[in-house]
């Protein structure tokens, strides 16, 4: 098991199938408030469900309107179970602390896969990599 | 970050979930900034009230809040909606857009925000200089730091709106002196006059920028309707939330890297603005909402004229500004304008009314219609836009 130690910004703790980006992701007009899809053009999330995955990018981009998409997502039960990023900005922060769901940043999420069952501890700031998926991203 | 015993009190939701998710957005946005404490302001801006941009997701949230009791602490004021319920007859026709803009207002009045749906509430209530506030909306956050010289970060929507329920901001940023000295000195060789040309100056220098402090050598005399279109354009193309309009002016240095701004850039600037030559359906001035001095300019250019028919004049100001200027609303309708308030050409629905092409004299409605609004642009002086406007 590898343990991963980032910044607590929203408390809770939570486990799940990791969903991993290389690019910065704007919820407004970046993910599907009605489907929980990631809709932002030219994406590598692009098609992929947010939905009840622990959702990991660098970093939130975009207008603050997208902490409303968040909280929207997560109340409809299709939102991310949990985020964590490089460097927080305050779109996402504002979002998971109004959506009530765990949030660490100061991550390297290149140590993450797709398909990695994780555990994310927005108490103390640490997330662990419990299970490695089977095929490589 | 210190919190004093009543504010851990809100943290730890002893007033309510509403006070306590305000609490945390402060708390953890100034720890992220590295803010040592929260600090009173003297009123909030709160921006996110159209329906065409907030849509059904604010809505849940600010239903959530308002039924758990939300009130403000301090005045505040809110951003234009995307409907003027005075002029419905100009506006789109669905029933549906309407229900939800009107439960969008209800919800923030309920709040204990003012309906005053603008984005110029300076006109109606100008802080006093020196003092903190936390206002969103780009061009009010600029115009308070810039020509008010009152204190206030670059606020979203929702921390605008947690700031205006506890009455407090967290202390970075341009609330600290240290962080409102200027960065660069822009020197300007080109000839500027009208709201127009100032506004494509903006453009240019937010393009160039990004979040450093400007200060203006060699702008002349400059009015204040000037100053309001230069700072609402920069902060469109930047994230600048301040800057000096003379290098006289206190915190500018003669020590600064200094940029040229030429006849060539601001020609560049102002060309980028128009997305095409073809005659316009709809003529809008009002971004930022009009003052009571551009109200009466426009009043004086249109006496005695008429709008063609084929296309419409659209003015938009506060409600507080359109009674004030009540004689030359008149002056404006009588020549077949439309003088709007509670809402802007950018939050509301203008291809959805037929609306293809739109001339404008701001340089920020300019920037954002083709994208926030899929209108082709015209960009042009205010004397250009009256003159378009009407019967030759």
């Amino acid at each position: 098991m590898i343990e991963l130690k980032g910044r607590p910004i929203m408390s809770g703790l939570s486990r799940g199938k990791a969903l991993v980006s290389r690019k910065p992701l704007s919820f407004l007009g970046g993910v599907d408030s009605k489907t929980g899809k990631i809709i932002e053009k030219n994406h590598d999330l692009n098609g992929e469900r947010v939905t009840d995955k622990i959702l990991c990018f660098p970093h939130g981009h975009g207008s603050t309107v997208g902490s409303y998409v968040l909280y929207s997502l997560v109340k409809k039960g299709i939102g991310p179970k949990a985020i964590i990023n490089e460097i927080a900005d305050p779109v996402v922060v504002v979002g998971a602390i109004i959506a009530e769901i765990p949030m660490v940043d100061k991550i390297d999420i290149s140590q993450i896969r797709t398909g990695d069952l994780i555990e994310v501890d927005g108490d103390k700031g640490i997330v662990k990599i419990l299970a490695r998926t089977e095929h490589c991203t | 970050m210190y919190l004093t015993r009543e504010e851990e009190k809100l943290y730890e939701g002893e007033e309510g979930w509403s006070y306590q998710v305000a609490m945390r957005i402060l708390v953890k946005l100034g720890d992220l900034f590295e803010a040592d404490r929260l600090i009173s302001i003297d009123s909030a801006h709160i921006s996110g009230v159209s329906y065409k941009t907030i849509g059904d997701a604010a809505i849940e949230f600010l239903e959530a809040l308002s039924e758990a009791g939300a009130k403000t602490k301090v005045t505040s004021t809110a951003n234009p909606a995307g409907i003027d319920y005075n002029h419905l007859d100009e506006m789109v026709k669905q029933p549906k857009i309407h229900e939800r803009q009107s439960r969008i207002i209800k919800l923030y009045r309920n709040m204990g925000i003012k309906p005053i749906l603008t984005c110029t509430p300076y006109y109606i209530r100008k802080p006093k200089e020196g003092t903190h506030l936390a206002w969103a909306e780009s061009s009010t956050v600029i115009y308070a730091n810039s020509i008010l010289h009152s204190w206030t970060n670059r606020e979203g929507g929702p921390s605008a709106l947690a700031a205006a329920l506890i009455g407090k901001t967290p202390n970075y940023g341009v609330h600290k002196s240290e962080n409102r000295e200027a960065d660069v000195v822009i020197k300007v060789e080109a000839d500027i006059k009208n709201e127009a040309e100032f506004g494509a100056l903006g453009i240019h220098v937010g393009r160039i920028l990004n979040d450093e402090i400007p200060s203006f050598e060699d702008l002349r005399h400059p009015r204040e309707t000037q100053l309001k279109h230069l700072g609402a354009s920069m902060a469109s193309t930047g994230m600048i939330s301040i800057f000096y309009p003379c290098t006289t002016c206190p915190k500018s240095s003669d020590r600064l890297e200094r940029i040229s701004v030429d006849t060539d850039d601001l020609k560049n600037a102002f060309e980028s603005l128009s997305t095409s030559s073809e005659p316009p359906d709809m003529i809008y001035i009002g971004c930022p909402h009009c003052s009571f001095e551009e109200m009466k300019r426009i009043a004086l250019r249109l006496r005695g004229r008429k709008i063609r028919n084929s296309v419409k004049l659209w003015i938009c100001t506060s409600r507080h500004i359109r009674r004030r200027a009540e004689n030359y609303v008149k002056m404006i309708e009588s020549a077949g304008g439309k003088v709007l308030s509670d809402t802007c050409a950018i939050v509301t629905w203008l291809k959805e009314i037929g609306i293809n092409v739109l001339m404008t004299n701001s340089a920020k409605t300019a920037y954002y219609a083709p994208t926030m609004n899929r209108v082709e642009t015209v960009f042009a002086s205010l004397d250009q836009c009256i003159e378009a406007a009407c019967k030759e």
